[in-house]
């Protein structure tokens, strides 16, 4: 009964977003205000049916109800409850609820602190976000319902994917769902700005703190994606340029791109058609990535159900946004010049424009090679050749050209810099970067990758200690207080500068995670029996047991390796090959040992009767990786949560 | 006041649903090759652990299994026991031979690979990526088999595991080694 209330509550909503599409436009239009107001109100309104929709899909998983096909496909009666509730985004259709519903929270979020601060964009607002809604409603109404009933109710469910039975994996896609559907807010405020005629930069002001949310959460989406890939796929490498992870990075890349340049717009009303650009692509690129997940298209690791009438769906829809966003943009744009030119080429505006090229060259890049099976299939001209070796080959050169921009962009003059405060600023850290590229060498790093990384990392690591120092010096002395104290002040009393450079501490840090474990990661794959060792670098890896164990909806085959460093028993691990018998798949459990800050990585990716073959990794300083994106994470919090700026 | 961009724009986006259009109908493993049915290309080059040179060219009217391949390749690590039970049951006929192409990689990689996971037919070192050129290929594992005319008569993308591998067997090299009509994919 509850389920048909929550699907009864999503049809409703799927009307109510028509109305939310088509009332603000025309209370502007013939000038009714309280038109304007049932539009809100229909946002608002979404929100709590589209809840009632997930409350009710939530309670058919948490009570075992099979005569849901959905559950029936995604859930099991001896699945443990963290995961029942979870089985709502393992597959298409639950997925697609929680995006609507993420959607409708974030509107209602928005309208609700915006409504009377900017009562001119809004009801422009309201219109696009309910017609994206209205988009996915549509789907989940007519395509892919996830509250179908079956007959015969199955006595049991087919269990969720035990890939994806994982904590991580819990949290990854409401993360990368935050985030790309995040970016659906600067983008609806960019096209309520385009509608309104308020180009100005009220709409970047506006959206800073939701552009940052929907990053750090497609952020730390990804970064959760990687975890997950790494030790339970059992692939001992966090990212594999796989089709489904371009299509998150994509928009990041872009989105990355945009946080940057909407600085120039606010400091120096340039690139009001750039900022425009962007965020249309970010917005269409999350949409794309949508489409590339869900409609099979592209050959991935993720194997989701394909099909091709759902994707013929969501095409539609992405045409009618691409034809929505950029037609706007292109009818409208005519208003805009950008009336400064760059004054000088050795300026920070210059270093935005660098920034944004390589970030755009990044993601073109990305997007033309992921693309490219489809493409070679359709112009038949199969004559070239690319695996993760290709995209390593061209993403490293762009990759240092972003890192050294995030040294010098920080710390450059607007306008036009100076000999001066090149010299200032840039003498002593190009001195340190070059002192730290050769003590890498001498210390035996001699890979282009390790020697370019140490160069790179230590040049910006110095610009912005540099920095730091320079400004706590200024405050010690002029509140005549002690250096930590003068930090902290001056910290706070520009936080949004600084909140952005510990977010590029963050890069650092996993920049160099990144280098150490992809170039000093040691593997061997060696068949083993009980009693066996296996040298890796330093520490040796005895094969002791293997045994069964089982937990609550699997059983395994269980492998017993002690570590050791010299003499030294460093820990037991136990890698695990995992069947989980209702969907008849096997899994492989990796064991990790953390040391260092890196991991000695177990995984039996194959156990024959007598003998199992072992797959052992070295991956040194892998956990600065995620450390890395933690502090990224911890830098745009501090910048969302900033307080005003005061005058020293 | 329509300007140079907006058109560039448009274009760029048509031909990218058009892209995506095209692709909802097709299945992204089974990729059409031009390839098929054409003489294959010769393979020539280094054999990854003795050096020693390998050409196909001497392999003349026999059916020849080529695999592209790499040590990076995750997907290469679930099809390799098949494709070591593929040669031991193929193998012994004089009228099969098979070969693995190393594709980008790094020579002690490869080695390490073939040693680690054991291998009993020899690979060819794809020293400037020419071969895979020349046959398409756009990753790995890519297979193709050739008849004994030298015509490239079957391609697959990924992995041979499950039916991919029991089609292969069955429907692709029994038939050809029999000379029986082998249905063209």
């Amino acid at each position: 009964m509850f389920i048909e209330i929550g699907h009864f509550a999503v049809i409703l909503a799927l009307v109510l977003s028509v109305v939310g599409i088509v009332s603000p436009v025309l209370g502007l239009k013939t000038n009714r205000p309280d038109w304007v107001r049932i539009g809100r109100q229909a946002v608002t309104l979404n929100f709590f049916l589209v809840s009632i929709g997930m409350a009710a899909m939530i309670y058919s998983f948490l009570t075992n109800d099979y005569s849901v096909r959905y559950v029936a496909a995604t859930s099991n009666s001896k699945l443990p409850i963290f995961y029942k509730v979870a089985g709502l985004w393992g597959g298409h259709e639950g997925s697609l609820l929680l995006w609507v519903w993420i959607l409708t929270a974030y509107s209602t979020l928005v309208v609700w602190m915006h409504w009377r601060t900017q009562p001119v964009t809004m009801p422009y607002l309201v219109s696009v976000q309910s017609l994206i809604m209205f988009g996915f409603l549509a789907m989940i109404v007519f395509l892919s319902n996830p509250f179908e009933r079956i007959f015969p109710v199955p006595l049991d469910g087919k269990d969720l994917n035990p890939l994806l039975q994982d904590p991580a994996m819990v949290v990854h896609p409401p993360m990368l769902y935050l985030g790309y559907v995040g970016f659906s807010i600067p983008f609806a405020f960019a096209m309520a700005a385009l509608f309104s005629g308020r180009l100005g930069e009220e709409w970047i002001k506006v959206t800073q703190r939701w552009t940052l949310f929907a990053w750090m959460a497609l952020t730390t989406g990804i970064l959760m994606g990687g975890y997950w890939a790494y030790y339970e796929l059992g692939w001992g490498g966090y990212w594999g340029w796989d089709p489904v992870e371009n299509a998150s990075f994509m928009p990041w890349l872009v989105g990355t791109a945009f946080l940057h340049s909407v600085m120039v717009q606010e400091k120096r009303k340039m690139f009001k058609v750039w900022n425009l650009f962007l965020i249309i692509v970010t917005f269409s690129l999350s949409l794309i990535g949508t489409f590339l997940v869900r409609s099979g298209v592209l050959s991935s690791v993720h194997s989701f159900a394909t099909d091709p009438g759902r994707g013929l769906y969501i095409l539609v829809f992405l045409s009618v946004m691409l034809a929505l966003g950029f037609g706007t943009l292109i009818v409208r744009s005519g208003k805009l010049k950008s009336q400064i030119e760059l004054d000088s080429i050795i300026s920070k505006e210059s270093a935005f424009l660098f920034n944004n090229l390589f970030f755009l060259v990044a993601a073109a890049t990305v997007f033309l090679v992921t693309l490219y099976p489809l493409l070679i299939e359709t112009l038949k001209t199969a004559k070239v050749s690319v695996g993760p070796p290709y995209y390593n080959a061209v993403f490293m050169p762009v990759a240092l050209g972003l890192l050294l921009m995030m040294g010098i962009g920080p710390s450059i003059a607007w306008r036009k810099a100076s000999t001066d405060n090149l010299k200032k600023n840039f003498l002593l850290p190009t001195l340190i970067a070059v002192i730290a590229t050769v003590a890498a060498w001498l210390i035996g790093i001699r890979t282009v990758f390790g020697m370019a990384g140490a160069l790179t990392v230590s040049f910006v690591a110095s610009t912005i200690f540099i920095d730091f120092a320079k400004i706590s010096a200024l405050w010690a002395r002029r509140h005549e207080i002690n250096y930590l104290l003068a930090f902290y002040q001056a910290f706070t009393n520009n936080q949004r500068r600084y909140a952005g450079i510990v977010t590029h501490i963050g890069v650092l840090v996993m920049v160099v995670g990144i280098i150490a474990s992809t170039v000093y990661q040691v593997e061997k794959v060696v068949p083993m029996r009980i009693g066996d060792t296996m040298q890796l670098k330093e520490y040796t890896i005895r094969m002791v047991g293997l045994h069964e164990v089982s937990g609550a909806n699997w059983t395994a085959q269980e492998g017993l390796f002690e570590v050791y460093k010299g003499e030294e028993l460093l820990t037991v691990l136990r890698p695990q090959k995992r069947l989980y018998p209702v969907s008849q798949t096997p899994t492989t459990e990796a064991a990790l040992y953390t040391i260092h800050l890196g991991h000695v990585f177990l995984t039996m990716p194959e156990v024959g009767s007598d003998s199992v073959t072992v797959r052992g990794l070295i991956n040194p300083l892998i956990l600065l990786v995620w450390i890395g994106g933690g502090i990224m994470a911890l830098g745009v919090i501090l910048n969302i949560f900033r307080p005003r700026m005061k005058t020293p | 006041m329509i300007k140079t961009w907006h058109f560039v724009l448009v274009i760029i986006i048509a031909g990218v649903l058009s892209l995506f259009y095209k692709g909802l109908w097709g299945d992204p493993r089974a990729i059409p090759t031009v390839l098929i049915g054409t003489q294959a290309p010769i393979v020539s080059g280094p054999e990854v652990r003795t050096g020693e040179m390998i050409s196909t060219g001497r392999f003349q009217g026999k059916v020849i299994l080529i695999n592209f391949w790499a040590s990076w390749c995750l997907e290469c690590r679930t099809e390799h026991e098949n494709l070591l039970a593929l040669n031991r049951r193929f193998g012994s006929n004089p009228d099969f031979v098979m070969l693995g192409i190393n594709y980008q990689d790094r020579e002690e990689d490869a080695r390490q690979y073939l040693q680690v996971n054991g291998s009993n037919f020899d690979h060819v070192r794809d020293l400037k990526g020419m071969i895979s050129i020349d046959y398409g290929v756009y990753g790995v594992p890519e297979t193709f088999v050739i008849d004994q005319k030298g015509v490239i008569r079957y391609k697959y993308v990924g992995p041979l595991v499950g039916q991919a591998y029991s089609y292969l067997t069955e429907s692709v090299l029994q038939p050809l080694l029999e000379r029986r009509p082998f249905p063209s994919s």
